[in-house]
């Protein structure tokens, strides 16, 4: 019971970590909430139920998702958002109704009904006695993977540092010449590329409909609320959060449970010194 | 010509009406001998039940044409008038009183969601309209006006209990659900059949509606360790996400499920493989009033067709339940027919159905599972089962 439990808050962590990853980079950034979020989620998800129809690898619908996802969010990017910057809140009015364009126009084309994604992997295997999902460890993987990918891209890289010169302090950045404008395109971008990403990453354990972005949405904003702009802070939050939901859970109810990212989530906020 | 002929013939007609409305009572009467039948049909085309609501108008339509096609009944018309109920209560109220004030109707009969059957209800009943409901549910609704044919869970719960207990040698159960009135009802059921039996609850759990992440009740059921798992969820993608979630984590011990349908299943693809369930309707059922069904409902839709399901099936057989009882009755007067419509038997996909047990209806049941294609295979039919005692103050 208690290795399960050990693997059951582990890997919540890491599909919480997963889901919240883009949602950090753009706030981080662009310091706007990206309510798309959830729709990037579907997107990605469909991804999966495209490439099951045509017969491809389970793996690719990943490739797939992430380039639907820096496509759709480059138009939306260069045509609505970036004469938003100067007004914030107006930021969430778009990206909220971005959302709900994004989730009617696949119910459009494929209906409100559930549909079938293939799994790459089903099986569960053993790990130190226990039977566990082998699809859950691989997840944990993939965060851990994606944690030290964005990490090395942000510290290594030319864009990197031009992104983090951009998060300190965005003004002083523009004023040594830096292209914030496409600082905020690629960052976009590449977040809603990765929540597009997660969303496929899911399938194998949800299934895939229009809404199944929005429970996921709300805790990837706690997570990103409790975090800030740091991937550590981030993971900290995922374990946790993730962690404490999961106690909950089988200690008291998943009724419960599923209140605990929430209501933690706040009380970290009121209690926490350093602002934001 | 013709048509300017028939113009003519319309007004002269119009005259005639209009003098016998204004001479002698009768002429009304013979007037309206000739109007349509209007059956309304206040359905979920947005909302929670948009995705079946397509169906069950589509059911309702064939009905109708067959009816039609033979004379339609005392020489009228059915016409049936699809309203949006929205899926809820708000939307139900504005659909019924729409269906009474503006198309007149002279039944009213749909599959709804419980909140929106109980907003419409009472204005039926206060209208004196009669209202059958074609769609299963928790039980014990009653009214005057109001009819159903459709399963409650006195119907398909015990069968699916006492199958995984005699043939499935489930003794030690874990109970399942999703945390709202139609889940937690379905599982109270279900516990009541289980101790009938002499089976034990080793675990009982509920999970949020909004929460697809299942891992806690996994877990939970992995270290309770039954012979058998019985759960109720919401329609629809929340028994995938159970499903998927319960085989990846390797548990493999036989599954009881109150909330699959044929729709859900195949959608899943493998992922509800080897769920046993219960119900009424399913395509698979070999019988010639399913075969003749479902090769008329491609024939009038084509491609356009919703697979027939559990939900919309019944639809067809009120629109035909009423069409009988309305001809038997020789009117469309809701005391008349209301009074005759116990009586009417329909002979119709699902099998024989008779709503004759305080206003509810003994129905067959069916015991079917889920195959690796995601396709439902029906395995053997119980016969009909007794709704029990739903209305014990109406006959």
């Amino acid at each position: 019971m208690f290795i399960t439990q050990l693997l059951d808050v582990v890997t919540t962590a890491g599909v919480l970590y997963i889901v919240a990853l883009g949602l950090l980079i753009v706030y981080g950034v662009l310091k706007i909430i990206n309510l798309a979020h959830g729709a990037f989620l579907a997107m990605g998800a469909y991804a999966g139920v495209i490439t099951t129809r045509a017969g491809w690898n389970p793996w690719t619908a990943l490739l797939l998702a992430f380039v639907i996802g820096i496509l759709v969010a480059a138009v939306v990017e260069w045509r609505v958002l970036s004469s938003l910057y100067a007004r914030p809140l107006d930021t969430i009015l778009a990206t909220w109704g971005l959302n709900i364009i994004v989730v009617q126009a696949i119910t459009l084309y494929f209906g409100r009904e559930i549909h079938f994604a293939a799994s790459a992997i089903e099986r569960a295997v053993d790990v130190g006695g226990v039977t566990y999902s082998a699809y859950r460890l691989v997840l944990l993987l993939v965060a851990v993977v994606l944690g030290v990918a964005v990490w090395l891209v942000l510290q290594r890289t030319q864009i990197g540092t031009v992104a983090r010169a951009v998060i300190m302090n965005e003004e002083l950045a523009q004023s040594l010449g830096i292209n914030t404008r496409l600082v905020r395109f690629v960052t976009f971008g590449l977040g809603a590329g990765l929540a597009a990403l997660s969303g496929a990453l899911l399938t194998p354990l949800i299934s895939v409909h229009p809404y199944l972005g929005v429970p996921w949405l709300i805790n990837a904003f706690m997570l990103v609320l409790v975090a800030g702009m740091s991937l550590v802070n981030l993971a900290a939050a995922a374990l946790v959060l993730g962690g404490a939901q999961v106690v909950v859970s089988s200690y008291g109810n998943p009724v419960l449970g599923s209140l605990t990212i929430v209501i933690l989530a706040v009380i970290i906020l009121r209690f926490r010194t350093i602002p934001i | 010509m013709r048509q300017m002929w028939a113009g003519r013939a319309r007004s002269v007609v119009a005259v005639l009406v209009v003098l016998g409305v204004a001479m002698l009572p009768g002429g009304a009467v013979q007037s309206q001998e000739k109007k349509a039948i209007v059956i309304t049909i206040p359905v979920g085309l947005s909302g929670v039940n948009s995705v079946v609501a397509p169906a069950v108008v589509q059911s309702a339509e064939l009905a109708a044409e067959e009816i039609n096609a033979k004379g339609g009944v005392l020489g009228r018309k059915i016409q049936v008038i699809p309203l949006d109920d929205e899926s809820g209560p708000a939307g139900a109220v504005k659909a019924f009183n729409t269906a009474i004030r503006q198309h007149k109707t002279d039944a009213i009969i749909t599959m709804e969601t419980s909140a929106a059957r109980n907003a419409g209800a009472p204005i039926a009943d206060k209208s004196n309209t009669l209202f059958i409901y074609t769609s299963f549910y928790e039980g014990k609704a009653c009214g005057k006006n109001l009819y159903i044919n459709a399963w409650v869970p006195e119907q398909v719960v015990p069968p699916l209990i006492k199958f995984m207990t005699d043939e499935k040698k489930v003794k030690k159960w874990f109970a399942v659900g999703s945390d709202y009135a139609f889940g937690r009802g379905m599982i109270e059921s279900a516990k009541a059949t289980i101790k009938g039996m002499g089976g034990t609850l080793v675990g009982e759990e509920y999970q949020p509606l909004q929460q697809s992440d299942w891992t806690a009740i996994i877990s939970k059921i992995r270290a309770a360790n039954p012979d058998g798992i019985i759960y109720s969820t919401s329609g629809g993608g929340p028994n995938i996400d159970f499903m998927k979630q319960f085989k990846a984590a390797g548990l493999k011990m036989p599954v009881g499920s109150l909330s699959i349908d044929e729709l859900t299943a195949e959608a899943g693809g493998n992922a509800a493989e080897g769920v046993y369930y219960t119900g009424d309707y399913f395509t698979g059922l070999d019988n010639p009033e399913n075969k003749a069904f479902l090769d008329a409902m491609k024939k009038k839709f084509g491609a356009g067709l919703k697979t027939p399901n559990s939900l919309s099936e019944p639809e067809y057989d009120g629109v035909y339940a009423y069409a009988m009882a309305v001809e038997k009755a020789g009117s469309t007067d809701t005391d008349k027919v209301a009074k005759v419509l116990p009586n009417i038997v329909f002979k119709g996909p699902r099998g024989q159905v008779q709503m004759n047990k305080q206003h509810h209806a003994p129905l067959p049941v069916y015991l079917a599972q889920v195959q690796a294609d995601g396709k439902t295979k029906v395995l053997k039919g119980f016969g009909l089962i007794d709704p029990g005692n739903q209305c014990p103050n109406l006959k």
